[in-house]
């Protein structure tokens, strides 16, 4: 916005608590209106969630880089065998296979060496950081933790933000 | 929210709509919560102080528009706030008002969902203009949903009549940038003169005038509603006699594929006032062009209207959109239906197709397991249903002997595995006088009507009044979990406190109950599964109405609050593996190691203890979870 882009965010909101699955486009640029990002055309896609990368597979394509958790969260059908829960290398598969470069790490683990397994984001998110230019500093980013976050919370998410960085400058190397 | 003239903020569709009510002061903003519709009070709500506003939930969507319409005939500014369903509920008064004068502004902000995001019918709320006559302006994007209030707010008091604005799920809960405007001072003070000619439609002559002077103020409204910011047509110099009509979001689609594919040659009508249409503009457009491609989504509103002004031109203009089937009339538009429609218009390839990849992404979809939807860990429904279940089966009954008629919110997740128990959703309140149609048409089953408290407030109470009248014999199961949960925890009449945060009195459930006439009624906290369970055997074998009245505060409630119990821990030991607690309660909290024990998330339980009240190995410790 401070460089005079157009930004366009389209999210579902409310699901996430309950079990359900939420996806967030984030949309920067000069000619962005609709609030989804269109086919195959997104730029990174962050999945905290190994399978819930596939569900967002229509809008992986050549350009697109994939940061996912590793780490599963089984719905309750899974538990009860009424359905099955795809291996990752399937998952990792099907989305190379669509053009995407994937790039996948055990969120749930770092996150709770950062103090507490619900940073899983922002371990992620610093993975991303690490990763060419994002369109965020890692600066930026701490900052909006600080001004949005309890005291108590900031320790473990700037830890999970600089494991996550880490992490993906070892898998690049 | 709070910002200077000119500031550039990203505002959600729904934060920008209650940015145009700052801007146009409203003075009273009140609705219903309804997805996608109930963001606009809840940000307004902590600011209203501050503002001299007052933010408030009303009982139902009618109350809201009877009571903001109160206020406007007293000259106060006042926005109303409803999803779809809201509109129908409201509309007995909308369309009666609609007749009569407004003194200060009434907009109505109605949202719309395509893709039934939220579970609900896909209504196109367009068509209520058709119904109602009133004005209505549709929006495309976080911009044009605070413009649309502001100007809204002048017309209706311009005109002195009622104004809908229109959005739908994906304009609602856009975030995008919106130039904010000066915040106004608009102070009267309240009036209202007696004139029963106006204010009353008790008598036919006066009814048949008020009906005229309506279709007057419409006609009168066309040339400024024509001109509005919100409608757009542009004829290129050099265009190639191809035209496209879009309106909602369909119209951001449009913008980008354009640039994406440099179609600079042609001709666009971007439509916001949806009633009365731009009919100067689409006139414009038709002289214009040999083919037109008509982009909204749902039913063909602007579509039928637009072949009509064709056939009246008689002018031999060729048009795409649902009636052709280039189109669907079912779910939401998204850019690349919207390419393809442009593709077909223009008789020219603008998306790659590709079996291979569509067959991939479908893979991938197959893939992915579905997520439905659980009720949350310590939910007090989950332990209802459960109660339900075993009462049903301590008295003989099993799998389908008995019918649940589910209400809407968050009560209806009991329709899924492992519950399986609600048998039908409709409308808000209609779970009951449903269950009284069942029995009335000779069904010998158990009946119970299951519905939550602030669904029972908004619509349940005629119906209970109703079973206690005619003495039918059902259940009537109020899951009062003390909020609106389902739509972000708004306080409904029993939960102590307004939407301002004032203390209020708890209006009781079950003394509304016994006022309408239910003889039998029991109150229980479903969290003790055995009490619960026994209530709903007493209720289940009185002849004639009864009730039971579920009371417990939903646990995201709880935690937010600081007031839930220590999470629970599994004894490995004890722990058979048998895995009856996640085949009965199914909570998201639950997982299963690798030698197939049952395991507790210390980070999501809430501590309920209900599951440790179905194992019968007593493997699950309450509050049992080591600190970290």
């Amino acid at each position: 916005m401070s460089q005079g882009l157009e930004v366009r965010v389209g999210e579902t909101l409310g699901m996430a608590q309950r079990g359900g699955s939420v996806q967030s486009h984030v949309r920067l640029g000069e000619d962005v209106y609709g609030p989804l990002i269109p086919d195959g055309r997104s730029d990174v896609v962050l999945s905290l969630e190994p399978a819930e990368a596939l569900r967002v597979s229509r809008y992986v394509g050549k350009r697109t880089t994939i940061i996912t958790n590793t780490s599963p969260y089984l719905p309750i059908s899974v538990l009860l065998k009424e359905t099955t829960y795809p291996k990752i290398e399937q998952i990792t598969s099907i989305l190379h296979r669509l053009g995407g470069r994937v790039y996948s790490i055990d969120a749930m683990e770092l996150a709770k060496k950062a103090g507490s397994s619900r940073s899983l984001n922002i371990v992620v998110l610093g993975a991303y950081m690490s990763l060419g230019e994002p369109v965020l500093t890692p600066d930026a980013i701490k900052e909006a933790m600080a001004s949005s976050l309890p005291g108590r919370y900031l320790g473990q998410n700037i830890r999970a933000l600089k494991l996550g960085m880490d992490k993906m400058k070892e898998l690049i190397s | 929210m709070i910002g200077e003239e000119g500031a550039v903020s990203l505002l959600m569709g729904n934060e920008a709509i209650a940015r145009g009510a700052i801007e146009a002061d409203a003075r009273l903003v009140i609705g219903y919560p309804g997805t996608p519709s109930s963001e606009v009070i809840q940000t307004l709500a902590p600011l209203a102080k501050g503002l001299g506003m007052r933010a408030e939930w009303a009982v139902n969507e009618k109350v809201a528009f009877d009571t903001a319409a109160g206020a406007a005939l007293a000259g106060s500014r006042c926005l109303v706030t409803m999803k779809s369903a809201g509109l129908n509920v409201a509309s007995d008064s909308v369309i009666s008002i609609a007749y009569g004068d407004v003194n200060g502004g009434l907009v109505i902000y109605v949202a719309d969902d395509p893709a039934a995001h939220a579970g609900m019918e896909e209504q196109d709320s367009r068509f209520f203009t058709k119904v109602s006559l009133l004005p209505m302006i549709d929006v495309s994007d976080p911009q044009d949903a605070r413009d649309a209030v502001v100007d809204a707010f002048d017309l209706s008091e311009q005109f002195k009549i009622p104004i809908l604005i229109r959005s739908t799920s994906r304009v609602a809960h856009m975030r995008g940038t919106v130039t904010l405007g000066p915040v106004r001072r608009i102070r009267r003070s309240a009036g209202f003169v007696r004139d029963i000619r106006r204010f009353t439609r008790a008598s036919p002559v006066w009814c048949m005038e008020q009906h005229a002077r309506l279709n007057e103020k419409i006609e009168s409204m066309r040339s400024v509603l024509e001109g509005s910011r919100l409608n757009e047509l542009h004829i290129p110099e050099d265009h190639i006699r191809v035209g496209v009509v879009a309106s909602g979001v369909s119209w951001n689609y449009l913008r980008e594929i354009v640039t994406r594919h440099d179609l600079t040659g042609l001709v666009t009508l971007r439509i916001g006032t949806v009633n009365p249409l731009p009919e100067n503009l689409i006139r414009a457009l038709i002289d214009e062009v040999d083919r037109v491609l008509v982009l909204e989504e749902l039913e063909p509103y602007i579509e039928l209207h637009l072949r009509a002004m064709i056939g009246d031109l008689g002018k031999p203009v060729s048009v795409y959109g649902k009636h052709d089937g280039t189109l669907p009339r079912v779910g939401e538009y998204n850019d690349n239906l919207v390419e393809r429609a442009l593709g077909k218009l223009l008789e020219t390839r603008l998306v790659e197709e590709s079996p291979e990849l569509e067959e991939m992404r479908a893979e991938a979809s197959r893939l992915a397991p579905r997520r439905p939807l659980p009720f949350c860990p310590g939910c007090p429904h989950r332990a209802t249903y459960t109660a339900m279940r075993q009462a049903l089966m301590e008295l003989g009954y099993g799998e389908g002997d008995a019918i649940i008629t589910g209400d809407i919110g968050c009560t209806i997740l009991g329709m899924h595995p492992p519950f399986n128990m609600c048998w039908t959703e409709v409308s808000m309140g209609a779970s009951i006088a449903l269950a009284c149609g069942l029995r009335y048409a000779g069904i010998e089953k158990p009946i119970i009507a299951a519905i939550g408290d602030s669904t029972f407030f908004h619509a349940g109470i005629p119906p209970t009044v109703n079973t206690a009248w005619y003495d039918t014999d059902i259940v009537i199961a109020v899951l009062d979990n003390r909020v609106t949960a389902m739509t972000g925890h708004q306080p409904s009449p029993g939960s102590g406190y307004t939407a301002t945060g004032e203390e209020t009195e708890p209006i009781k459930i079950e003394e509304i109950l016994e006022a309408s006439g239910i003889k039998m009624v029991r109150v229980v906290d479903p969290y003790d599964l055995k009490r619960t369970k026994e209530a709903f055997i007493e209720a289940l074998q009185e002849k004639g109405p009864s009730a039971v009245v579920l009371r417990r505060v939903c646990s995201l409630v709880a935690r937010r609050r600081g007031m839930i119990g220590k999470p629970s821990a599994v004894d490995p030991e004890k722990c058979t593996g048998c895995q009856l607690c996640i085949r009965t309660l199914s909570c998201p909290a639950m997982g299963l190691t690798t030698d197939g024990k049952m395991v507790i998330d210390p980070t999501t339980c809430m501590g309920c203890g209900v599951c440790a009240q179905i194992c019968p190995f007593d493997a699950v410790i309450p509050g049992g979870a080591e600190n970290d």
